[in-house]
């Protein structure tokens, strides 16, 4: 089956019908979906009427059978289902939370699910790449399996994975039916109306995913964040626009960078009147930040969590800009700016103390939001690429249009890449080029505020409602260094990641001949035997962005004075007092960054290939087509271990590089049986070749130590005199 | 000495009306198994709709009927029930 749920050597489908028609499907669906709800919702209400249970105390002998029909009506597993009992208290609510709970899904949901299922594989007609992102294969797996429970499992199981959430961050397309799932599936009940709204496309009335709620921001006096005026760089200073327009503002935005600031500036209008302009900037793509709320996990909390240190930070500097009860203000924001000055204007406080005129968000995700004030102009423009906007649940596959009354320019920019897609200076770009109308409208719209700038002063914004990402385990002092991949800080930090270690004993000589050809390297000895380690690696979030790793290493003695059993001495010690170390003869990473990394600054032969692996389950793969090396099978039973640092050796021209990596995750070994290693026969060199004179190329690994989910951090290459 | 409930004989009522609903509500349920039938078919000939939708849609059609007999029985249990009085 592919990636879409489709089988093989069918024709490929007609694009636009094919669409058309599995979002008619997925809407008739839903319908049925709702009368379903309805009516469990009306069976649960018969069931705990008082007349029945009245009478039935008082006729038993009726009362009970009749009670009972309704009950196994409601949880009947071939019927209703499990949870479709509803009730606002009392019993009905137990039995009903209980069902969700155990994960019994009512039918309504089921079948609302199948709905959402179906507008994936709609959105997926439309987008075949992204049978090549790394959260689709789980997403796959979830969405394509034949059993409604198992699919209802393995759905839960990746909504609850953190590091599945930032890989399905990538699949914004399909982002509403995913938090729409999400929302039908989990255990709280209290957000499934949230789930039915979008699986319906009704306006979300409840909260609880889209940022700080009007009644939160009221009682900001005693929130959390910070923001403090700081001073623009004489080079800022040459560049910021000195007259209000639409572009202008938004290269403002774009010199603040996203380095947790943003801007106010007074503008005297045409008419003479001064008003004020807040420029808010986005998240930075790609990686995490420790040192700012705006960055790609930290938006996509904001999104789920009723919170928002952001926009807290921005009232905080508001307010010490000084401006003037009843004074206009328009907000920009870009990305999560756009979320956060959306965040204000929804406030009815905000918008007593301010008034709103206008809101620009740029490539945000603000379509569940709505301005307290009905006379603010909104507008929001978005590029269909960029999947940030969509994380708000208005996705490809939905047809709705909640808000009529906006200036909205959905347009297809040229740019398809994430996170390029999601730039601000991409989007400067596309409003002069693709569509300068845009640019125009919001200018006109903007009228009142297209004159000279007459103050400019920028705010550092603070963090202090969330701990930095991998807290406090990746917070470390860093230096940058630089590679031809561009500056790298070090250590690099893994933020989420998933490894298998397959450990071969191999013959000593055949270890030794692969070790560079200097008398004071030699292989740990297990009785005769050396040992070879094959470890397979899913980066999914890392400071050097996310990649594969596959490398092969031969563990070594201490490279002055080699003493017997020194392997199993260090494995006693500090990790930062240990000799033995792995000697990185073979490497291959899918990203061109980690490559140069691993080079320059480890001193690893890295080779860049693709590859694929999926070593969060049970079930291990890996491939790489490339490499002609395939690695699978079942891990079977394993007891946990302690956590595996360790050190790496590489060498670099005459020196040998000693990078110490630290890994924090449960770490467990289990007898290597299930896995299997198979290299094509025209497998390349250099890995198959070194896996062949080691005699490991179709072999079973005797031991395995897994890792679905960990985090590590590798520090810079310590230079040895040797 | 027995004394009667002023609201046995309303709540009688309010129960067949239950009943009724019930009844209706079973109609509506095959009503849905009809229609989730109808997509399945609609499905069969769209080379690329999902190989797990038609068995999903089927299985959730037959869950609807047995959910339609399932309220038929308690309707009719209901019914006795509020039919039997005091």
């Amino acid at each position: 089956m592919r990636a879409d749920g489709t089988a093989p050597g069918r024709p490929a489908p007609d694009g636009q019908d094919a669409r058309d028609l599995l979002r008619g499907c997925a809407r008739e669906v839903v319908d049925v979906a709702e009368g379903i709800r309805a009516v469990s919702a009306r069976t649960s209400t018969t069931l705990f009427t008082p007349a029945l249970t009245a009478s039935a105390r008082r006729r038993p002998r009726t009362g009970l059978p009749a009670q009972w029909a309704l009950l196994r009506a409601l949880t009947g597993k071939q019927g209703l289902g499990g949870s479709a009992v509803t009730a606002p208290k009392g019993v009905g609510h137990v039995l009903g939370a209980a069902g969700e709970v155990l994960g019994r899904e009512s039918l309504a949901a089921l079948v609302a699910v199948t709905s959402l299922r179906l507008r994936i594989a709609a959105v997926l007609v439309d987008h075949p790449e992204f049978v090549r992102d790394p959260g689709m294969r789980r997403l796959t797996e979830a969405v394509t399996t034949d059993k409604d429970l198992a699919a209802v499992r393995s759905l839960r199981a990746l909504f609850r994975d953190q590091g599945a959430q930032r890989a399905l961050s990538g699949l914004a397309p399909l982002m509403a039916e995913l938090l729409a799932i999400r929302a039908l599936l989990d255990e709280d009940p209290h957000n499934d109306e949230t789930g039915w709204a979008l699986a319906t496309g009704r306006e979300l009335s409840a909260d609880p995913l889209h940022g700080v709620s009007a009644a939160h921001l009221a009682g900001l006096d005693q929130g959390e964040g910070a923001a403090e005026a700081v001073a623009l760089t004489d080079q800022e200073r040459q560049v910021i626009a000195t007259k209000g327009s639409f572009l202008g503002f938004l290269r403002n935005i774009e010199m603040l960078s996203t380095n947790g600031r943003i801007l106010l500036q007074n503008v005297r209008g045409p008419d003479g009147v001064v008003r004020y302009v807040l420029q808010a900037p986005g998240m930075a793509p790609g990686r995490p930040r420790t040192d700012s709320p705006q960055d790609f996990v930290g938006a996509w909390r904001n999104l789920f969590l009723p919170d928002s240190p952001y926009t807290r930070s921005i009232l905080l500097a508001l307010r010490d800009y000084g401006i003037p009860r009843g004074a206009d203000l328009a907000l920009i924001g870009h990305s999560e700016g756009g979320i956060a000055v959306m965040n204000l204007a929804q406030s009815e406080e905000f918008c007593r103390t301010y008034r709103v005129t206008h809101v620009v968000a740029v490539g945000s995700p603000v379509d569940n939001k709505k301005p307290a004030d009905p006379r603010t102009w909104v507008a929001s423009i978005t590029n269909q690429h960029d999947i940030v906007p969509v994380l708000d649940g208005r996705g490809a596959g939905s047809a709705f249009d909640p808000h009529p009354n906006w200036y909205e320019v959905d347009y297809t920019g040229p740019t398809h890449e994430f996170p390029l897609s999601h730039m601000l200076h991409e989007y400067i770009e596309h409003l002069r080029t693709v569509v300068p109308e845009a640019r125009e409208r919001v200018d006109e719209a903007l009228t009142p505020y297209r004159g000279p700038v007459v103050r400019t002063q920028a705010y550092q914004l603070k963090d202090r409602a969330n701990p930095p990402e991998g807290y406090p385990f990746l917070t470390l002092p860093t230096t940058s260094l630089p590679t031809t991949a561009g500056p790298v800080d070090v250590p690099v930090r893994y933020y989420d990641s998933s490894a298998a270690h397959l450990c071969f004993p191999v013959d000593a000589d055949a270890a030794r001949a692969l070790l560079p050809g200097v008398t004071w390297m030699t292989p740990s000895r297990l009785g005769r035997r050396a040992l070879a380690v094959l470890s397979l690696y899913e980066h999914r979030c890392t400071t050097i962005g996310p990649y594969t790793e596959i490398s092969l290493s031969v563990l070594v003695d201490d490279l002055w004075r080699p003493r017997p059993y020194d392997v199993a001495l260090d494995l006693l010690r500090r990790v930062d007092l240990r000799r033995t170390g792995r000697y990185v003869v073979s490497l291959a990473v899918t990203s061109e960054e980690a490559r140069a990394v691993a080079r320059e600054i480890w001193g690893q032969p890295a080779v860049r290939v693709s590859a694929e692996a999926d070593l969060t389950g049970r079930d291990l793969a890996v491939r790489s087509p490339e490499l002609g090396l395939a690695v699978d099978g079942r891990l079977g039973p394993g007891a946990r271990c302690p956590e595996a640092d360790w050190i790496l050796y590489g060498r670099r021209g005459e020196s040998t590089i000693r990078t110490l990596v630290r890994a924090h995750g449960g770490l467990r070994l289990h007898s290597g049986g299930g896995i299997r290693l198979r290299l094509d026969t025209g497998a390349a060199e250099p890995l198959a070749g070194h896996l062949r004179r080691l005699g490991i190329a179709t072999a079973r690994p005797r031991l395995v130590l897994t890792c679905p989910q960990f985090m590590l951090h590798r520090s810079a290459g310590a230079v040895l005199p040797r | 000495m027995v004394t009667e409930s002023p609201h046995v004989t309303s709540y009688d009522a309010e129960l067949l009306d239950r009943a009724e609903a019930l009844r209706a509500d079973a109609e509506l349920m095959d009503e849905y198994a009809r229609r989730l039938r109808a997509t399945a078919d609609t499905l069969a000939g769209c080379p690329a709709a999902p190989e797990w939708s038609r068995p999903t849609l089927q299985r959730q059609a037959a869950a609807c009927i047995t959910a339609a007999e399932q309220l038929r029985a308690a309707a009719q249990a209901l019914h006795t029930h509020a039919a039997a009085g005091d």
